[in-house]
């Protein structure tokens, strides 16, 4: 394998077309590029459904957490209550017990009541893989509702994806700008910054892009949806500069693509050109050739 | 009081849109209303609301830090802690990533010599503005490059719960992050009742079942909220209710005027589209 290149896509706010951005370039990339596309959003993988996928070949449970059991009370005592810095210990009446919601694993209360707390590894989530008509693997994920430990199971994705051979790998990450996000960032080359114009889609872009500069990964910002409100859709062009690579118009067709679960890229839509002119831009600014 | 939470796996679904209209409506109906934004990796009500954060609060967490007088470069932390976040080779101290860390104290607890110290950090900030009479806004923040979100929620919360009993609030509205992840159970761990917000769209129905699926496990009543009805398919999402033995009590139709009255910081005027 020659060199590889780690494309995320990441934004801040959720819903701003995050997947509908990242399914629509691992599609033109796979035109003279080998592949590999990574749905990092492991609480709401959606970006199977952009690339009109339902059904995956292979699905695979997974451990990446484990959870603390109370296996005898007798050796505990309220110091344990103080130990947890999750808050998942709690009293009820004379017994002990674990919020097994709130449970991190981090086993710091088997480490003062050893006799007293097991941990237990627990199956948290799942790893799905599609290879796509179009020819290139999907590796997706599923972190169980209620379940921790989401950036290692994204970990544990993108170390699944390394092993398809590829040029360039497309990451689609989860929204907000937390553990999920940061695991997702990690060690990317270059990250395309999704926004749409609104007071919020803008504050929560300046949140991200904190992110990708403490890592230092260059990057490019899209905005998307510009057309719903123009005034704010500028004013981010100018705080963009050089680094906005350009912006998708709002169209009704996109929302009857996903519908009928069909790539926005083979849909009627006019954003099309606008998808193709900013996947020109990205790939020259991150520089494929 | 009651304790209601607006939520969603999916993101820009509408759960800020929702939460805010809903205190707009219960406060018109003469409802004292605190709005609690949970949502402190992005956290957008108070732009909503065209509201600047005020007085702010400091969020701490402790994190490791080593003393190398006292250190036997042992390793011990090194192997415990689950994160990956201390770097130990031989003989030489252990070196924390803090990237990685997540301040769970393991490391201090097991080390032999005391030699681990913790020093407070801040990660995070909470606010609390006035909007109009008998509405108020707490909003959490994390510092950006805080991976453990959970905690700072649940401080928010905290913080929140008491303001609203000390204002003897009605209702105690809370906007949650989207997912299903630590930081969403936090906010909606022990409250009165979940409006699970959803659109009716293929993307809307498959998160919609996840985050019922949460709602299920952690048992709590729960009603759906459609966005953008009257576009795509809402039967899909009225088998899942079915399924999931709830149903669609409160619908906001698909509305350009709602769209501009969210750019323009004025969700107030449309509160009428709300239908319960």
């Amino acid at each position: 394998m020659g060199i590889t290149m780690r494309i995320v896509v990441a934004s801040g706010k959720g819903g701003v077309g995050k997947s509908m951005l990242a399914s629509s370039l691992a599609l033109l990339f796979s035109k003279n590029k080998k592949v590999v596309a990574c749905d990092c959003d492991v609480d709401a993988p959606n970006l199977g459904l952009w690339l009109g996928i339902t059904e995956y070949d292979k699905k695979e449970r997974v451990s990446t957490s484990e959870k603390a059991k109370i296996v005898d009370q007798k050796y505990l005592d309220d110091g344990i209550l103080k130990v947890c810095r999750f808050n998942a210990i709690e009293k009820k009446g004379e017994k002990y017990t674990i919020n097994p919601f709130l449970c991190e694993g981090c086993g710091a209360c088997k480490i003062l009541y050893p006799e007293a707390i097991e941990l237990e590894t627990v199956k948290n989530g799942e790893i799905r893989i599609k290879k796509t008509k179009y020819g290139f693997y999907l590796i997706s994920g599923q972190l169980y509702p209620g379940e921790t430990g989401s950036g290692k199971i994204v970990e544990e994705l993108k170390k699944r994806a390394e092993r398809y051979d590829h040029d360039v790998m497309v990451l689609d990450s989860a929204a907000g700008i937390g553990c999920p996000v940061i695991a997702s960032i990690r060690g990317a080359d270059y990250a395309i910054l999704i926004t749409e114009p609104t007071p919020s889609g803008f504050s929560d872009l300046k949140r991200i892009l904190e992110i990708v500069k403490h890592f230092g990964i260059p990057y490019g910002i899209v905005i998307n949806k510009w057309n719903i409100n123009p005034r704010i859709s500028e004013r981010i062009e100018e705080w963009s500069g050089d680094l906005l690579l350009g912006k998708i118009s709002y169209d009704k067709e996109i929302i009857d693509s996903i519908v009928n679960l069909k790539p926005v890229i083979f849909s009627n839509s006019k954003v099309i050109g606008e998808i193709n002119k900013i996947y020109e831009r990205a790939k020259s600014r991150a520089g494929l050739h | 009081m009651k304790i209601v939470v607006s939520t969603g796996t999916k993101g820009g679904i509408g759960k800020s849109t929702f939460a805010i209209l809903l205190a707009f409506k219960l406060n018109q109906e003469s409802k004292k209303v605190v709005l609690c934004d949970c949502d402190v990796e992005c956290p957008n009500d108070f732009l909503i609301l065209n509201q600047r954060l005020k007085n702010p609060e400091y969020i701490y967490q402790e994190y490791p830090e080593i003393d190398k007088e006292k250190c036997i470069k042992c390793g011990l932390c090194s192997k415990i802690c689950r994160e990956n976040a201390i770097f130990w080779v031989k003989e030489k101290y252990p070196i924390f990533i803090y990237d990685l860390c997540t301040g769970c104290g393991a490391c201090w607890i097991v080390c032999p010599n005391k030699a681990i110290k913790t020093k407070k950090e801040k990660v995070g900030e909470s606010f609390v503005n006035t909007v109009s009479d008998n509405f108020w806004l707490i909003t959490g923040r994390s510092k950006s490059g805080v991976s453990e979100t959970g905690p700072i929620v649940r401080e928010v919360k905290e913080r929140a719960i008491k303001f609203a009993k000390e204002k003897q609030a009605d209702y105690l509205i809370i906007d949650t992050a989207p997912g299903t992840h630590c930081n969403v159970i936090q906010a909606l761990l022990n409250c009165d009742k979940v409006y699970e917000v959803t659109e009716p769209t293929p993307l809307g129905a498959h998160d919609l079942r996840l985050s019922l699926e949460l709602v299920k496990k952690l048992n709590i009543p729960v009603e759906i909220v459609l966005n953008k009805s009257g576009v795509g398919n809402r039967r899909e999402i009225e088998n899942i209710a079915e399924k999931f033995n709830t149903k669609i009590t409160v619908e906001i139709p698909y509305s350009e005027e709602l769209v501009k009255a969210y750019c323009e910081k004025d969700l107030k005027r449309v509160v009428g589209l709300i239908k319960r």
